[in-house]
C-alpha cells in the first residue's frame, strides 16, 4: 500500500477522483442554479460573476449543469461497470473454480459475445432497448460483462495453483472455505483494477451514444450529451464545449491514473 | 436580406383559365419578382457544390421526403405545373391548362417535343400512369393526400390530359405541381422499384451522372431541356456531410459553393464570413404541440387554452430560431397565405393559465409526458423551452426525447402529446386538408369538427373570391376557437451561397430551388 | 501450431457468426417499426404502409424471413437494401473497403509511432520522457472520439487551419494524394487513442522484461546494451503488445462510426447507423457479420503472430 502512496499517478487520479466524488455527492446541493432553468438575457456568454463557468445556449447555468450532471455521467460509468463486474465475475468465477464442460461451454459462449466489438454490441443492444440513459447502461453493462468474465476466469485460473490454495486443499479445507477465503480474495484484485480502468471507457461510450442520439435524452445534463449538443455553438461561445468536457476528461483520467495505480500496486512482480 | 412573399392576388377564374404559354425566358423561369439585375448576362459553364447534411437515399419521387432530396428531384423532374416564387402555379411540363365552369373538370396541354433523359418522348400516357401511381397505396406516394378528389385521369390525346374530380376544386393546378407530383416515364413505371429508386429518367433541367447517396450524387445538363438556354451550368454536386461541423467548414472554406440549410444557430457567422451571403425567406413551416382531444388532459378545452397561454412566443423566436423566424398564434396560415385573417394576439400569462387548469378541475397542477422525435433535433429544443416555460402554470412536463424511428413507430399518430413538424403548404386548403379534417390524410389531433369540415369542402367549391375568403375566415375562426394545435412560430427558411454563385434561391415550401437559373460569376 | 487447433478455431468462429446473425435478426423483429415506416415518414397513411410493407416483403412469418434470407447468404446473395435499393453486396462492399482503408492507416501508423514511443518510455523509465509521453497517453485517452474529432477539425481544418480539408473522402484509387490529405485527420483521430493504448502497453511489458532475470542474465553475459534489447527484449515485449493490437482493434471498429460521421468518410459505421435507424435489416445483418468476423479473424490472425514471436506460447 506504501507503494501506491509513492507512485505519483496514482495520487494525482485519486485528487481527480475525489473531486469528481465530491460533485457526485454534493453537487445538487451546492448548485447554485436550478439546472434546466432558462435565463435568456444572458445566453451563451463566458464566465460571470452571476455564472461561474458561464451559460449555454438557453442561458442555462454551466456550473449547476455540471454539478448535477456529475451525478448521471458518473453513475453511468461506475453503474454500468458495477453490473459487470458482479455478472462477469459470477460467471467467471464458476468457470475457473467448476471446470470441465461447465467451463468448456461457458467460454465458447463468451468468445461468442467477445467475437463482437464494444460499441457495435452497445450500438444493438440500444437500438433494440431503446434510446435512454438506463437502457445505454444495460447495454453497457451486458458488452462489458464477457470481458470482465474472461478476467476473472483467468485470474481464478492463475490462482488455482497457487500455493497457499494447494495448501489449503492439502489441509482438507472444504471447496466452498477455499474460494471464499482463498480464491476470491485474491482473484479480485484483476478485477478490480480491470473495472476500474473500464469505468472510463463505459463513460466514453455513454458519452457517444449521447452523440449519436441513443444514449442520454435532452435536457439531461450528462457530461457527454451537452458536448454533443454544444458543438453547434461552439463558435459562439467556446465555453458550452470546453466545460462539459474538460469534465469528462477529469473523470476519465482520474479513473485511468488510480486504476494503473491500482494495478501497479496489486502486481507484486512490479517492482519499482 | 429578407425576402417576403407577395400575397396572393390573382382571382380564383384567371387560375382556372391558365396562363398563356410564354416562349421567352423571364416568364418561364417562374421567378417573377426576383429577376437578376438587367446587366448582368448569366455566364454559361462551371460545376455547382452544394453541401447538404442528410442523405438523398433515395431518386424515387413518388414518396421521397429527405430535405437534400428535393433539390436533386427539382432538377431531375418536371410537373405539369411548378410553383413560383409568386406562390402561384406557372407552366412547366403543361403549357396550358383549362377548367369547366365548375371546376370539375380539367385539360391540361402538354408541351410538344418534351424528351424524358433517356430519349423517349414525352406523352400523356405517361402523365395517365404518373397520377395513377399515385392513386396507388403500394407506391407510399405522397402526393396522394392532396389528389384524393381525382376521380380519374385519362389522355384524351398524345398532349392532353383530363382530370376528372371528385368534386369541384379550382386549385388542382397548384396541387398539380406537388413536389413530388412530378412526371415519370410510363416505361419507368413499369419497370423494376429499384430503378425508380436510383435511375431517375425525368423530364428535368439536369439528369443523372453518378450517384452514391453516402458520398456524393452528380448531375450534368440536360442538353435537351424543353426551355432553350438553360441550365447554365455544366454539372451540379451534392455533398454529403453529415455532421453539421465539418459541413460549415467545408462551405466557408470555399470548397463547397451552397450550404443546402443553415442552422440558426450559425446563421450569423455564415453571413458574415467573407465570401459568403446566407439568405433567409420567411415561411409558413412551424413545429407545432399535438394536443389529442380524444383523451385527457386535453379533452377539455380550457387545458388547451391554458397550455397556450403558458407559452412565451417571442422568447422561443429569439431563444430557439435566433430571431430567424415569427411568432405564430396557434393558427395554421402564415400572413403569406392567401385569405388568412389577423389571429389575437395570446399572451404569456401563465397566472391566469394556471387560474384556467384549476376551473378545468386541475388545481394542482398537470403531470404529463411530451414525446419529442430527434429529427429534426428543433422538436426537443421546443419540447424543452415549453417545459421550462409551462412550469410556473402548473404544467409538470417530462420531455421524454426519442430517436425519430422510435417516435414514428410508437407515438406519431397514437401518442396523445407529442411535437409534430410540418413545411409549408401552398393554400389554405392544402393545409386545411393535410392535417385538420376529420379524414386529412395525417390527422393526429381527433378534432373531428363537422362544422370545420364542412366548411372546407364548401370553400373548395366556391368559385367566388369573396366567398371563399369569408368561408376561409371562419375555418380559422373555429381554429383559433379550438385550438386544435399549439403553433408557437413560423420559421424561416435558412440557406447560404458564396459571391459568384447568382440566382441561388430557395422558396418557402423549401421544395423547390430554380437551380436551372443559377450561374457562376467566378473571376 | 496444429492443423487441429486451426481448425478448430476457425469452425468457432463459423459458429460464432450463425450466432450473431441469428441474434441480430431478432433483434430487428423485435423493434418497432420497419423499413417501410422509415421509409415514407410521417407522409404514410395506414394502407400505405402496409403496401410498401407487403412489396419489401416485410409481413411474411420471422423464421420465413430468416431462413429466405439464410439460404441467400449460403449463395452469396446478400439480398437488396430496403432503404437504398440497391444490392448490399454494393452498398456494404463499398463501405467495407472505405472503412478498411481508413482503418489500415489508423493502425499503421498507430504501430509506426506507438511502439517505438512505448520502448522510449519503458528504457527510460522514470525520466522526462517517460512522464512525457505518460502525459500524452492519459491525455489521449481522455476524451472521446467525438470531441478529439471536433477539435482536430476546428483547429486544423478548414478556414481556420486552411491547411487540411474538413472532411470527406477520396478513394485511394482516384487520387492517392487526394485520399492522403483527406485520411489525416480521420486517421489521427482513431490513431490518438489507440497511440495511447498500445504506447502504455508496450511501455509496461517492456518494462517488465527489462527487469526481469533473463534480461540481467544477458547482460552479465557482457552484450552491448543494443543487442540485449534488440535480440532479447524485444521480441519478448512484442507478443504483448500484439496482444494489445488485435483487442484495439475492436475499439477501432466501435471508434470508427463516430469519426466517420464527423468526417463524412462513407464507411460502414455510418452506414450501420444509418440502417439501424432505417430497419434496414439485410444491411444490418450483413455489416454485424462483416465486422464480428473481421475482428474474429484479427483475433485469430493475433494470435498466430503471438505463436510465432513467443515459442513458449503452444497451441
Amino acid at each position: 500500500m506504501s507503494d501506491f502512496v509513492r507512485h505519483p499517478a496514482g495520487v494525482a487520479g485519486a485528487i481527480l477522483l475525489t473531486i469528481i466524488a465530491l460533485a457526485v455527492l454534493f453537487g445538487p446541493l451546492v448548485a447554485p442554479y436550478d439546472p434546466q432553468a432558462f435565463h435568456t438575457t444572458v445566453r451563451l456568454q463566458g464566465p460571470s460573476a452571476d455564472h461561474w463557468l458561464g451559460t449555454d445556449q438557453f442561458g442555462r447555468d454551466l456550473l449547476s449543469r455540471i454539478l448535477f450532471g456529475a451525478r448521471s455521467t458518473i453513475a453511468f460509468g461506475v453503474g454500468a461497470t458495477m453490473i459487470s463486474v458482479i455478472a462477469g465475475s459470477l460467471i467467471g468465477v464458476t468457470a475457473g473454480v467448476v471446470g470441465g464442460w461447465i467451463d468448456s461451454v461457458i467460454m465458447r459462449g463468451l468468445d461468442g459475445m467477445l467475437a463482437v466489438p464494444d460499441l457495435l454490441f452497445v450500438l444493438l443492444i440500444v437500438t433494440m432497448l431503446g434510446a435512454g440513459t438506463g437502457e445505454a447502461m444495460l447495454a453497457v453493462s451486458i458488452a462489458f460483462t464477457p470481458g470482465m468474465a474472461r478476467i476473472s476466469r483467468s485470474s481464478v485460473l492463475s490462482i488455482r495453483t497457487r500455493e497457499y490454495v494447494l495448501a489449503a486443499v492439502a489441509r482438507g479445507e472444504s471447496q466452498r472455505y477455499i474460494i471464499l477465503s482463498e480464491v476470491i480474495p485474491n482473484a479480485i484484485g484483476p478485477i478490480i483494477v480491470e473495472g476500474t480502468i473500464r469505468v472510463s471507457f463505459a463513460i466514453m461510450i455513454g458519452a457517444t451514444l449521447g452523440f449519436l442520439g441513443m444514449g442520454a435524452q435532452p435536457p439531461s445534463t450528462e457530461w457527454g450529451l451537452m458536448v454533443s449538443e454544444a458543438r453547434q455553438f461552439m463558435y459562439r461561445s467556446p465555453w458550452v464545449v470546453a466545460v462539459p468536457g474538460l469534465a469528462i476528461a477529469v473523470a476519465a483520467m482520474g479513473f485511468n491514473l488510480f486504476g494503473d495505480a491500482l494495478r501497479d500496486a496489486f502486481d507484486p512482480r512490479r517492482s519499482r | 436580406m429578407i425576402k417576403s412573399l407577395k400575397q396572393f392576388t390573382k382571382t380564383r377564374s384567371e387560375m382556372v383559365r391558365g396562363m398563356a404559354v410564354a416562349v421567352g425566358l423571364a416568364a418561364v423561369l417562374a421567378l417573377p419578382g426576383t429577376g437578376f439585375a438587367q446587366n448582368e448576362t448569366p455566364k454559361v459553364g462551371g460545376v455547382l457544390k452544394i453541401a447538404h447534411s442528410t442523405r438523398i437515399a433515395t431518386m424515387n419521387v413518388l414518396n421521397l421526403s429527405g430535405p437534400a432530396e428535393y433539390p436533386a428531384i427539382d432538377m431531375l423532374y418536371s410537373g405539369l405545373t411548378r410553383i413560383g416564387m409568386d406562390n402561384h402555379p406557372h407552366p412547366d411540363l403543361a403549357e396550358s391548362w383549362s377548367a369547366n365552369s365548375d371546376a370539375t373538370v380539367f385539360d391540361f396541354k402538354l408541351r410538344p417535343n418534351v424528351t424524358f433523359h433517356d430519349g423517349t418522348p414525352l406523352t400523356s400516357d405517361d402523365v395517365v400512369a404518373t397520377f395513377e401511381a399515385i392513386q396507388d397505396p403500394a407506391r407510399g406516394a405522397s402526393a396522394r393526400s392532396v389528389l384524393t378528389m381525382v376521380k380519374k385521369v385519362e389522355a384524351i390525346d398524345n398532349l392532353t390530359v383530363r382530370f376528372t374530380l371528385t368534386v369541384s376544386y379550382a386549385d388542382l393546378p397548384v396541387a398539380v405541381a406537388h413536389a413530388n407530383a412530378r412526371i415519370i416515364s410510363a416505361k419507368a413505371l413499369a419497370g423494376p422499384k429499384e430503378n425508380l429508386e436510383n435511375k431517375p429518367n425525368g423530364t428535368g433541367p439536369f439528369k443523372l451522372e453518378s450517384y452514391d447517396s453516402s458520398r456524393m450524387t452528380r448531375l450534368v445538363r440536360n442538353d435537351n431541356y424543353f426551355i432553350e438556354g438553360v441550365p447554365y451550368l455544366d454539372a451540379v454536386e451534392l455533398h454529403l456531410f453529415p455532421d453539421l461541423t465539418a459541413q460549415s467548414a467545408n462551405y466557408l472554406s470555399g470548397n463547397m459553393d451552397v450550404l443546402l440549410a443553415v442552422e440558426q444557430a450559425d446563421y450569423d457567422r455564415i453571413d458574415k464570413a467573407p465570401g459568403s451571403n446566407a439568405l433567409r425567406v420567411a415561411s409558413g413551416r412551424f413545429v407545432n404541440v399535438v394536443m389529442r382531444f380524444d383523451q385527457k388532459p386535453f379533452d377539455d378545452i380550457r387545458v388547451r387554452k391554458a397550455l397556450a397561454m403558458s407559452i412565451d412566443r417571442q422568447t422561443l423566436v429569439d431563444v430557439i430560431l435566433e430571431g430567424l423566424g415569427r411568432p405564430a398564434r396557434d393558427n395554421i396560415l402564415s400572413p403569406e397565405y392567401a385569405y388568412v385573417i389577423d389571429s389575437p394576439e395570446i399572451p404569456y400569462d401563465t397566472a391566469a393559465a394556471k387560474q384556467l387548469l384549476a376551473d378545468a378541475g386541475y388545481p394542482d397542477g398537470i403531470k404529463i409526458d411530451l414525446v419529442a422525435s430527434n429529427r429534426p433535433a428543433i422538436r426537443g429544443q421546443v419540447a424543452i423551452a415549453i417545459k421550462q416555460m409551462a412550469l410556473p402554470a402548473g404544467f409538470d412536463i417530462n420531455v421524454k426525447s426519442m430517436p425519430h424511428d422510435t417516435y414514428l413507430a410508437n407515438y406519431w399518430r397514437k401518442g396523445n402529446f407529442y411535437m409534430a413538424y410540418w413545411g409549408m403548404r401552398s393554400t389554405p386548403d392544402g393545409a386545411f386538408t393535410l392535417l385538420l379534417t376529420s379524414d386529412a390524410s395525417y390527422e393526429d389531433t381527433a378534432w373531428n369538427n363537422k362544422e370545420f369540415d364542412a366548411i372546407v369542402a364548401k370553400a373548395r367549391s366556391t368559385p367566388d373570391d369573396s366567398e371563399r375568403a369569408q368561408l376561409y375566415a371562419e375555418a380559422q375562426k373555429l381554429i383559433l376557437r379550438d385550438t386544435p394545435y399549439i403553433i408557437p412560430f413560423f420559421q424561416d427558411v435558412l440557406t447560404a451561397s458564396r459571391d459568384g454563385v447568382k440566382g441561388w434561391v430557395v422558396h418557402p415550401l423549401n421544395r423547390v430551388y430554380y437551380i436551372e437559373s443559377v450561374w457562376l460569376d467566378r473571376n | 501450431m496444429s492443423l487441429g487447433y486451426l481448425t478448430r478455431r476457425l469452425f468457432s468462429v463459423l459458429l460464432v457468426l450463425v450466432i450473431v446473425s441469428f441474434a441480430v435478426f431478432a433483434i430487428t423483429m423485435i423493434l418497432p417499426g420497419n423499413a417501410a415506416v422509415m421509409i415514407l415518414g410521417e407522409y404514410a397513411t395506414e394502407d400505405q404502409l402496409l403496401a410498401l410493407a407487403e412489396v419489401l416483403g416485410l409481413n411474411r412469418p420471422w423464421y420465413i424471413q430468416y431462413f429466405e434470407w439464410a439460404g441467400n447468404i449460403l449463395q452469396a446473395d446478400w439480398g437488396m437494401s430496403l432503404r437504398l435499393s440497391l444490392p448490399v453486396g454494393e452498398v456494404v462492399g463499398d463501405a467495407f473497403w472505405n472503412s478498411a482503408s481508413l482503418a489500415v492507416t489508423a493502425l499503421g501508423t498507430v504501430i509506426i509511432i506507438a511502439i517505438p514511443l512505448g520502448i522510449l518510455a519503458a528504457l527510460y523509465r522514470g525520466s522526462k520522457v517517460d512522464l512525457g509521453i505518460g502525459l500524452f497517453a492519459y491525455v489521449g485517452t481522455a476524451m472521446p472520439e467525438f470531441v478529439t474529432a471536433t477539435l482536430l477539425l476546428v483547429f486544423l481544418a478548414g478556414s481556420a487551419g486552411g491547411y487540411l480539408p474538413a472532411g470527406g473522402f477520396i478513394a485511394p484509387n482516384e487520387s492517392f494524394p487526394g485520399f492522403v490529405s483527406h485520411v489525416i485527420l480521420p486517421a489521427g483521430t482513431l490513431g490518438l487513442i489507440l497511440m495511447a493504448h498500445i504506447a502504455r502497453q508496450v511501455r509496461s511489458e517492456m518494462s517488465d522484461v527489462l527487469a526481469s532475470d533473463y534480461i540481467r542474465a544477458a547482460r552479465l553475459k557482457g552484450l552491448r546494451e543494443r543487442t540485449v534489447i534488440r535480440r532479447h527484449a524485444l521480441p519478448n515485449s512484442l507478443a504483448p503488445a500484439v496482444a494489445v493490437i488485435s483487442l484495439d482493434i475492436g475499439y477501432l471498429l466501435g471508434g470508427i462510426i463516430v469519426v466517420e460521421e464527423i468526417f463524412a468518410w462513407p464507411g460502414l459505421g455510418r452506414l450501420l447507423i444509418y440502417a439501424l435507424e432505417n430497419r434496414d435489416l439485410p444491411v444490418i445483418q450483413a455489416i454485424t457479420l462483416l465486422l464480428a468476423a473481421v475482428y474474429a479473424l484479427s483475433n485469430l490472425f493475433s494470435d498466430l503472430v503471438i505463436a510465432a514471436l513467443d515459442p513458449r506460447v503452444r497451441y
